[in-house]
């Protein structure tokens, strides 16, 4: 039951955050604001990929990941598609470990 | 869109956007699982945690801490990790306008990194609307809960995602969606810094606050690259 209680904790702290701004951002919002707003999707979505895909355990690491997430981007470049995007990075990734790299 | 948007068919187009993704999210739900049987929760719990708090990264944290600390330091723990999601709300919150606040709450419940990232792309490439953003919650949502328990249910036997880099499917993924928002070479900069800044900040910083510095830091970076092109192309 404790644990119950614990999750219900968890839960208030990370939907106040997930709400705040969508419910408190409206119609009058500032010129600037608007215009800061347009570049946080892309700065939040490769602020998720570096590191995921450069330094998966905290540290930087130039492995067979790496080389994936090399080949990926391209796809992504290329293609814009994100099924076309995962599927060149996982082929190269099992393929340079199929090699024994 | 400027016609209304037939919500079902949206829900249902939302919904499919998250297939893709599956594999990673079933990866890391089957771990998830795992490692919430070995600090002793039941199947059940397990679930009931996956349902109730809906955060991935946070759970994870939450269970390696579990027995070592006291709820508030859980707690408060797991609204550092999240705080990120201000800065998601807020950058989709433009999108949201026209909804109610019920709507709003709603879409808010379930808004994970992932359904954000594809309900955002959607909205860039003007066909997002709540149906999809909905549908990318919801697809996301009962992945992440299904494989959780499932994991649970299995115990000891589930691989490590690492394995098959399945681990890699995520960063894919983002990428693949990030492609969508790179239409100039300045978003291509914000990108670039926030990638770069991110790296650095994820090896010196806790939990996600790498995510929250590297995004204010690159769109804010992005405003004023913006201003000072506009002047400089002024002069």
């Amino acid at each position: 039951m404790e644990e119950v209680l614990i999750f219900i904790g968890m839960a208030i702290v990370t939907y106040s955050s997930r709400v705040a701004m969508i419910l408190l951002l409206g119609r009058e919002m500032p010129a600037l604001l608007k215009r800061w707003l347009r570049y946080v999707p892309v700065a939040v979505l490769a602020a998720l990929v570096a590191p995921a895909a450069l330094a998966p355990r905290g540290e930087l690491e130039f492995g067979v990941q790496a080389w994936a997430a090399v080949v990926g981007a391209a796809v992504a470049w290329r293609t814009r598609n994100v099924l076309a995007t995962i599927l060149g990075g996982m082929v190269t990734y099992w393929l340079l470990k199929a090699f024994g790299f | 869109m400027t016609h209304k948007p037939d919500l079902a068919k949206e829900f249902q187009r939302g919904l499919l956007a998250t297939l893709p993704l599956a594999p990673g999210v079933i990866a890391f739900g089957l771990l998830y699982g795992m490692v919430a049987r070995g600090v002793g929760f039941s199947p059940l719990e397990a679930l009931a945690m996956s349902a109730i708090v809906h955060g991935g990264s946070a759970q994870f944290i939450a269970l390696d801490m579990w027995h070592a600390a006291g709820p508030g330091t859980i707690i408060l723990t797991t609204w550092v990790v999240n705080l990120r999601h201000l800065l998601m709300g807020a950058s989709i919150a433009p999108h949201l306008l026209g909804l109610s606040w019920r709507w709003k709450a709603f879409l808010a419940l379930w808004m994970s990194d992932e359904s954000y990232a594809l309900a955002i792309a959607a909205y860039e490439q003007g066909q997002g609307n709540h149906g999809y953003f909905l549908g990318a919650n919801v697809g996301v949502a009962l992945t992440w809960w299904g494989s959780g328990w499932m994991g649970a249910m299995l115990g000891a036997a589930v691989p490590d995602p690492t394995r098959f880099g399945l681990d890699l499917v995520f960063p894919l993924a983002f990428m693949g969606l990030l492609s969508a928002f790179l239409h100039s070479r300045l978003h291509l900069a914000v990108a670039l810094i926030a990638g770069w800044l991110a790296l650095l900040g994820a090896q010196f910083l806790p939990g996600k606050w790498y995510v929250i510095i590297a995004g204010i830091a690159a769109s804010g970076a992005g405003l004023l690259l913006e201003e000072g092109t506009r002047r400089w192309k002024r002069s």
